[in-house]
């Protein structure tokens, strides 16, 4: 058992830290992640028990997938579910390198599945839309 | 002269140009493309082309190649006039055996670039074949490698334009990665080292010709064109455009075209077009326009690493090549896509002497696994080569952000910027202020007892200190801060004053950049 003061926006945490084997640690993590990584497009292509990215990548099959060209923060969604778009349309809004970078669809058609919160953390290469 | 003599050269020339025959031509046709002599007529100032070599045939024996006709050997070559100036093309015809490329077809090819090398006269290869003439074996590949070769030597001596009108396949896709432009033409223009067949039968992949080497995949994904067009006579025109940019070789300067636009015409709009919040984006393209004599800015590769924007304009009717970082896309983030399109255009302006613009507002190289695996150090390491080894005229605009390293990559004083202009709006610093208050202070921030106020305070205490230009103007890495709406005045007036500029290299075979 080791112990750590962190500090996570300017508050110190103090934080006792087991080491575990391979095994257990992975699996209370994986399991919130995988939840809304997999939404209604994936099932029938990628098993849910597959690596969660994989999944997220996956979702697109009936759609096109906007993607996530670096990771940040989402700030704001533009569009809903079922909406119309054209090619250059703001979808939403992804803060990352210091710049709140308007994401924008890259085809015409109708937002499929939005597969990110405000306020999410995403990874480059993450499906944020798709757009069928 | 007999008049039989006379008739026979005619009925000669006549068949000649003929190319592969009515039927051959038909089909080109239907396929939305042009013949080879067409082309030509299109390329060039009207009636100026003069062809060379039209009488050479090849002398192929085997596979009962010595029955067939092949007029002109399947390529068009010769020279002409574009807007008046003297330059050098070969086209193939994809209506004599394919286009496909034998010894003398080769020949001819090879004597294209050596009379431009000579003359110092832009050379344009129009590509449309179907790869080496199999019956004439090894001599065709030697021919592919006599021209790889002289590409290799005309580099840097004259502008080489290669434009896609057609398949171009194998080893053939490396006479145009040699040469400085390539254009092409969306949906009938194909480039690939080894086709659908071949990659379905070895790796089991399923992709369509256009999808692995069409004019979008080569302009937007693979960053090997520079150019796309809708139409074959849309890419004459802007080849025109473009060789109007561009001095015949590495000895003139790009000719000068007058123009009325005001030299201190004042654009009050370039004073708000920072967004107050230094987090928002905003098209640097406009920028780019209002500083461009009649807002006429021609982009280099529009489709590839939109995060950094290249192009030529013309500032006082001088070509001006321009670099600029693009907010609106990856926040204008440097990454390995982006340097490598940026170094080759301003090896390409170096090269021929064209003076280089850079509007600077840049946050940093872009982080991640991908980016690091990828090599961005050797990438990124292009740009700064580029820019070090470049001898025209340099000004760098420095419009906002301007952080670490690079702020050193886009052409900083140190990397040999004749002069640095910033924008009041400029930060040059090592990070953004948020991110470096929240290591200098850190201890304070900890210490504190209400740190969020702390670091607010102390954020704002590194803004007023760093987050400006006045810093680096303090230590003359910036020479001058101006009002944003004399920004073209000051630039007309700084590239006339370094015009005359020399630089002196050590002497060396040739630097050895990274790749």
């Amino acid at each position: 058992m080791k112990k750590f003061r962190i500090s996570v926006n300017g508050n110190s945490y103090d934080v006792e830290v087991e080491e575990l084997g391979n095994g257990a640690s992975s699996a209370p993590v994986a399991a919130p992640v995988a939840a809304p990584a997999a939404p209604k497009a994936a099932p029938k292509k990628a098993a849910p028990k597959a690596a969660p990215k994989k999944a997220a990548k996956a979702a697109p099959a009936g759609g096109h997938g906007i993607e996530a060209p670096m990771p940040g923060t989402i700030l704001s969604l533009k569009v809903a579910e079922g909406d119309t778009v054209s090619s250059g349309d703001v979808l939403l809004v992804l803060e990352a390198m210091k710049m709140e970078n308007e994401i924008a669809s890259d085809v015409d058609g109708v937002v499929k599945a939005i597969n990110i919160n405000n306020g999410d953390s995403v990874d480059s290469g993450e499906v944020l839309v798709v757009i069928a | 002269m007999a008049i039989d003599k006379l008739q026979d050269l005619f009925d000669r020339k006549a068949k000649i140009q003929s190319g592969g025959g009515e039927k051959a031509i038909e089909k080109q046709h239907a396929k939305g493309k042009n013949t080879a002599r067409e082309r030509m007529n299109m390329l060039f100032d009207e009636s100026s082309f003069v062809e060379l070599d039209m009488f050479v045939k090849h002398r192929g024996v085997n596979f009962g190649l010595d029955k067939k006709e092949a007029h002109a050997d399947g390529v068009v070559a010769g020279y002409g006039k574009i807007n008046g100036r003297l330059v050098y093309a070969y086209s193939q015809d994809f209506t004599v055996l394919g286009g496909s490329l034998g010894e003398m077809h080769a020949n001819k090819i090879v004597k294209v670039l050596d009379n431009a090398m000579k003359m110092g006269a832009p050379v344009i290869g129009i590509n449309d074949s179907g790869g080496a003439r199999i019956q004439e074996a090894v001599d065709a590949l030697s021919g592919y490698g006599k021209i790889f070769y002289k590409n290799t030597l005309a580099s840097g001596v004259i502008p080489q334009i290669s434009v896609i009108m057609g398949p171009c396949a194998g080893g053939a896709v490396y006479s145009p990665a040699l040469t400085d432009f390539i254009f092409m033409v969306d949906k009938t223009s194909k480039m690939f080292i080894t086709g659908p067949q071949v990659i379905q039968a070895v790796t089991g992949e399923i992709v369509s010709a256009e999808e692995l080497g069409g004019g979008l995949t080569h302009n937007a994904k693979s960053g090997v064109a520079h150019y796309l067009t809708n139409s074959e006579e849309e890419c004459f025109s802007e080849i025109r455009r473009l060789i109007d940019f561009l001095p015949s070789n590495n000895l003139e300067v790009a000719p000068t075209v007058p123009t009325n636009d005001d030299i201190n015409r004042k654009n009050i709009e370039l004073n708000d077009i920072i967004p107050a919040n230094p987090n928002k984006p905003y098209e640097i393209k406009d920028v780019i326009k209002i500083l461009a004599d009649d807002g006429d800015f021609f982009e280099y590769q529009e489709k590839f690493a939109k995060n950094i924007v290249t192009g030529f304009i013309r500032i006082n009717g001088k070509s001006i090549g321009v670099v600029a970082n693009q907010p609106k896309i990856l926040a204008g983030c440097l990454d390995i896509n982006a340097s490598d399109k940026a170094a080759k255009f301003v090896r390409t302006c170096d090269v021929f002497n064209v003076p280089i613009l850079t509007l600077e507002d840049v946050p940093g190289f872009l982080p991640g696994t991908t980016q690091e695996f990828g090599g961005i150090i050797r990438h990124g390491a292009k740009l700064l080569y580029a820019y070090s080894e470049a001898t025209v005229p340099l000004i760098t605009v420095i419009l906002r952000k301007a952080y670490g390293g690079s702020y050193l990559a886009m052409c900083s004083k140190e990397l040999g910027a004749d002069l640095v202009l910033a924008w009041p709006t400029a930060e040059v610093a090592v990070m953004g202020a948020k991110g470096a208050a929240n290591i200098i202070f850190r201890r304070d921030i900890g210490d504190s007892e209400n740190p969020e106020e702390t670091r607010k305070q102390k954020i704002a205490e590194y803004e007023d200190e760093f987050a400006t230009p006045y810093k680096a103007a303090e230590r003359g890495f910036v020479d001058d801060v101006i009002e944003p709406s004399t920004t073209r005045a000051r630039l007309v007036d700084a590239f006339d004053m370094l015009s005359s500029k020399t630089v002196n290299h050590p002497n060396k075979k040739h630097g050895n950049i990274p790749l």
